[in-house]
């Protein structure tokens, strides 16, 4: 059952900025931008890199390996539609950055 | 490195993703082998699993589109040979890639 | 008979189908593995085959004056019986 966990406080997070955390173990990278916060798998679909180096313009995150480039708002791989990051709910209370995993 | 166990690996990660482009690997098992192999050696040599019937050049971004596996980049060309050009993958309905033809991009663009 | 050069890489199966056509042809031919020469050479080839409407895609085949991209057995047997 999906639930709400906690990833990380609010304050370790810059704008623009990429964090990543593990909640529940999970590899989920956190993004903040123009005071947005997303959160995606941190796991490149290609070979498995992690995104945290990744760089990020406008809103395409791109992989540090091989240069796979994905919308940070739908996770979408823009190169192929049937190919993406998963994005996970994100709820922010009491100064900490909660994930739903 | 151990060859076997990384060409196992590439099999695992690529399955996935070429599934989902509507691809699978060729159901001709020593070309599969044999093509493995060759990305297995060009990443060894490079750090990348290069397509090995591409060349390499000097451009980053051009290189990185023939990274295994490169539909994506290649979709509308690879999707009416029904075959990626080195043919490690074929459309999901292929059962005899031999009947396949091989043409450049330009004769697609030609009509 | 017409000159046929075949430009290949060494790790490509398609290149090496395509040389045994010839082979099994007993067509002479000349075949260049792009990756085993040295940047200036692999420049003056790719400037050739860029040239004549190629890519970085292999093999590249020159039968005659005309040239082709893939292994095509058919697109050979036309270029190689073409006046």
């Amino acid at each position: 059952m999906a639930e709400f966990i906690e990833a990380a406080a609010l304050a370790q997070l810059r704008d623009p900025g990429l964090a990543p955390t593990f909640p529940k173990g999970l590899p989920v990278l956190l993004i903040k931008k123009n005071g947005a916060l997303f959160a995606l798998e941190n796991r490149c679909p290609h070979l498995g890199c992690p995104l945290t180096l990744g760089s990020l313009d406008g809103d395409v995150l791109t992989c540090p390996c091989h240069d796979w480039r994905f919308d940070i708002r739908s996770g979408r791989f823009l190169d192929a539609p049937e190919l993406g990051l998963k994005i996970y709910r994100t709820r922010i209370a009491e100064g900490k950055i909660f994930v739903e995993v | 490195m151990n060859v076997e166990q990384r060409k196992q690996a590439l099999r695992f990660l690529f399955g996935p993703i070429v599934d989902k482009l509507g691809y699978k690997f060729t159901p001709v098992e020593e070309d599969a082998e044999f093509l493995l192999e060759q990305e297995v050696l060009l990443e060894a040599e490079t750090g990348m699993p290069y397509c090995p019937c591409q060349a390499r050049g000097k451009d980053r971004a051009e290189n990185m589109k023939i990274v295994c596996p490169c539909i994506p980049f290649h979709r509308r060309h690879y999707d009416a040979m029904k075959r990626c050009w080195c043919g490690l993958f074929v459309h999901k309905d292929v059962t005899d890639p031999d009947k396949l033809v091989q043409f450049p991009e330009s004769a697609i663009k030609e009509g | 008979m017409k000159k046929v050069k075949v430009y290949a890489l060494s790790t490509c199966l398609w290149c090496k189908k395509t040389k045994r056509y010839f082979e099994e042809k007993k067509i002479p031919f000349e075949a260049v593995d792009y990756d085993k020469q040295d940047d200036d050479c692999q420049q003056k080839i790719m400037e050739e085959i860029k040239a004549n409407g190629g890519t970085g895609s292999f093999p590249f085949v020159k039968i005659g004056n005309s040239c082709t991209q893939g292994y095509n057995p058919g697109e050979f047997e036309k270029l190689l019986e073409k006046k």
